[in-house]
């Protein structure tokens, strides 16, 4: 009788430390996700027409970055297709800010649906990250606009001091494209010679429909420059490179960022890369840090292609927002001042605002050996603007 | 040396363009309507060209053939949703109608493919040969010798065949064809099909040199229409002379100060001769051939463009 009072006795002890654990367990996990934090940051990017290739890579990045969001938040997606037209990346806009109170958007690397944007980013107050390289998207005073990419004035500065600098060339031929994008290049590569007194030898613009690069090659090689500084699109850098080669035209090219792109590499064998270099914001294939190689290992498996350095700045972007958010930036507009304010060290390089939204102020210069299409990085620019003039 | 180089180069280019402006041509012929999804089966051409040979790593030469197969069926089920139900609609229809289905090509072939330009391979390799001691890419004149073959292969069976006899009396008067007991329907799905083949043929010639995207074929397209406007509105032979005088002036002009030397010393020779000023001056070129000879330098009487 008392061995069964006992045992009676005990079970309803284990009975109550049940029922205790289970309040205790529903109270933690009740406190837990009190605390879990929800972000919803749209990835609005183009993924057709001319600039899906780097538009790809940009949701590529903002993807990887929202798929391991630190402890404690929570991520909500969508991913919208801006094209190319600045109507559509508005309308995208519009419908992701409507679906709910965004923290964030990843927005166009296209510059003119950039500018479409800024607009009702600033009018519904939610922090615009980009990687888009035109320069007038910081210089309009919206602070929901933060660019994590290296403006012209910053990559065309490293392209011209590695040029003049380290290559000690003097001569150089300018070949750009017609476009913005490449009007722009052109711009501040002139400027930054001029700083230095040097003048080019030669400079043309090509269309982007121009296939054969022979007659400007020819053009270029009457002119007897020692350099050739390159500011195109991907598919006629590829050109110019493979027809330079053909053409054994003996002479150092720089080119500019689209170089640093695999899919520009892999057009181009790699006898055909020698003397080449390109500038960019990093170059991920490269490696470097064990945090790079395993930025590098992931996107290989995740997207089954290697990364550019576009893929990584807005892995960057993002990360240094989700950040942001577990440092204690509730809302678009605690996050848009807290980006303002704070430094991030990113796996590119370290980011920080100017005060207009402009958070990398670093290039680096990369060239192939011509024994393989993998880049290795020669020169490291921490803030190339900065030079004074010669 | 150097004008041989170049001239090697314009022709080749021309030559391809030249496909692609036959192709436009003989559907334009056929239906009375333009097809503006004739730049896309150039880059799906080309595409294929790259899909094939991550199959079979060979020569594209070698593949050509294939690819003209598969881009030649694209072009019949073309024919199929883009034309005959609309047949006996106004010819804008038609022309709207390939619009889509060339936009709906583009993002079919960016979904297969991806965004990423691609290289197809060579036609059979390469490098340089020396022609007469003069330097020359074998690419280039392979891409002359092939396109002249496929050029020839046209003519002899628009001109030596029955099959190309009921096209050509379709492309006249589609009633009187009809009428005569041609099946008129079955002729357009073939010319469509020979059409797509022919830009197929032109992508592979194109994309070793030139790589190829989705998003090529807007400017095929426009190149085609240019040549067959500038060649005679529904000329073949003026297509194909067309195509070609729009790749000379590509290549040639801008290099005119290299040819002629005393040409660089003009003011402001750089910007006269710029590629800019290129194209600036081919579309002069091509509104003065539309006011002074409208019906194009081949064409025999002025039709009705689309």
């Amino acid at each position: 009788m008392v061995g069964a009072n006992t045992f009676a006795g005990r079970r309803r002890n284990h009975m109550r430390l049940v029922c205790l654990a289970l309040i205790g367990w529903w109270m933690l996990a009740a406190a837990a996700r009190a605390e879990r934090i929800e972000v919803n940051i749209p990835v609005l990017v183009p993924l057709t027409g001319f600039l899906s290739l780097e538009g790809t890579s940009q949701r590529n990045g903002a993807l990887l970055a929202l798929a391991d969001p630190p402890k404690g938040i929570a991520v909500r997606f969508d991913v919208a297709d801006t094209g190319v037209s600045p109507e559509v990346a508005v309308n995208a806009l519009e419908r992701a800010l409507t679906g709910g109170q965004a923290t964030a958007v990843v927005a166009s690397m296209l510059g003119t649906q950039m500018l479409a944007m800024l607009p009702l980013a600033r009018e519904r107050r939610v922090p615009l990250l980009t990687v888009s390289g035109t320069a007038q998207i910081t210089e309009l005073g919206n602070p929901y606009v933060f660019r994590f990419f290296p403006g012209d004035e910053v990559t065309k500065a490293a392209h011209v001091r590695y040029a003049v600098e380290e290559l000690g060339r003097r001569r150089p031929a300018i070949v750009y494209q017609t476009t913005a994008y490449g009007q722009s290049g052109r711009r501040h590569i002139v400027e930054n010679l001029a700083r230095r007194g040097i003048s080019p030898v030669f400079e043309q613009g090509i269309d982007v429909q121009i296939r054969d690069m022979s007659t400007i090659l020819s053009k270029v090689r009457a002119t007897d420059p020692d350099v050739i500084l390159l500011h195109l699109h991907s598919a006629p850098t590829a050109l110019l490179v493979r027809q330079a080669a053909a053409m054994k035209l003996d002479v150092p090219i720089v080119a500019g960022s689209a170089m640093h792109q695999p899919p520009t590499a892999a057009l181009l064998e790699p006898a055909e890369l020698k003397n080449v270099c390109a500038e960019a914001n990093a170059s991920p294939v490269s490696g470097g840090s064990p945090e790079l190689d395993r930025f590098l290992a992931d996107y290989r498996a995740t997207f089954g292609g290697d990364p550019d350095g576009f893929a990584l700045a807005q892995y960057d972007a993002v990360r240094m927002a989700l950040v942001a958010v577990e440092g204690g930036a509730r809302g678009p507009d605690e996050l848009a001042a807290a980006l303002s304010r704070m430094t991030y060290d990113g796996l590119a390089m370290r980011y920080r605002s100017d005060g207009k939204g402009n958070m990398a102020h670093g290039a680096v210069i990369m060239c192939y050996d011509g024994a393989d299409r993998v880049p290795r990085v020669v020169k490291r620019y921490e803030s190339p603007v900065g030079v004074p003039a010669n | 040396m150097l004008v041989a180089q170049l001239l090697v180069n314009a022709i080749a280019l021309g030559a391809a363009y030249a496909l692609c402006a036959l192709g436009f041509v003989l559907v334009l012929n056929a239906t009375g309507a333009v097809n503006f999804a004739q730049g896309d089966m150039v880059t799906a051409g080309g595409l294929s060209s790259v899909a094939a040979a991550s199959v079979l790593p060979m020569p594209a030469v070698v593949l050509m053939p294939v690819v003209m197969v598969a881009v030649g069926a694209i072009g019949a089920i073309a024919a199929a949703i883009a034309y005959l139900p609309l047949k006996n609609r106004p010819a804008v229809s038609v022309f709207i109608s390939t619009i889509a289905l060339g936009v709906i090509l583009q993002n079919t072939m960016l979904a297969a493919a991806g965004p990423a330009p691609r290289a197809a391979p060579p036609l059979i390799a390469t490098r340089l040969v020396q022609v007469y001691g003069v330097a020359l890419p074998l690419q280039s004149l392979a891409v002359i010798c092939v396109a002249v073959l496929v050029g020839g292969g046209l003519f002899v069976l628009l001109f030596q065949t029955r099959v190309g006899q009921k096209m050509r009396a379709t492309a006249q008067d589609r009633a009187m064809a009809a009428a005569l007991g041609i099946d008129v329907v079955r002729v357009i799905v073939l010319t469509f099909t020979l059409a797509a083949a022919l830009g197929g043929a032109a992508g592979v010639l194109l994309s070793n040199t030139f790589f190829v995207t989705p998003f090529d074929g807007a400017n095929y397209i426009l190149k085609a229409y240019i040549a067959a406007t500038i060649g005679g509105w529904g000329s073949i032979g003026g297509a194909a002379l067309g195509a070609l005088l729009i790749a000379l002036f590509e290549v040639l002009f801008p290099a005119l100060p290299l040819i002629a030397p005393s040409l660089a010393r003009l003011p402001a020779a750089a910007e006269i001769f710029s590629q800019t000023s290129a194209a600036i001056a081919l579309y002069i070129a091509l509104l003065a051939i539309l006011m002074l000879r409208p019906q194009g330098l081949f064409g025999e009487t002025a039709r009705r463009r689309a």
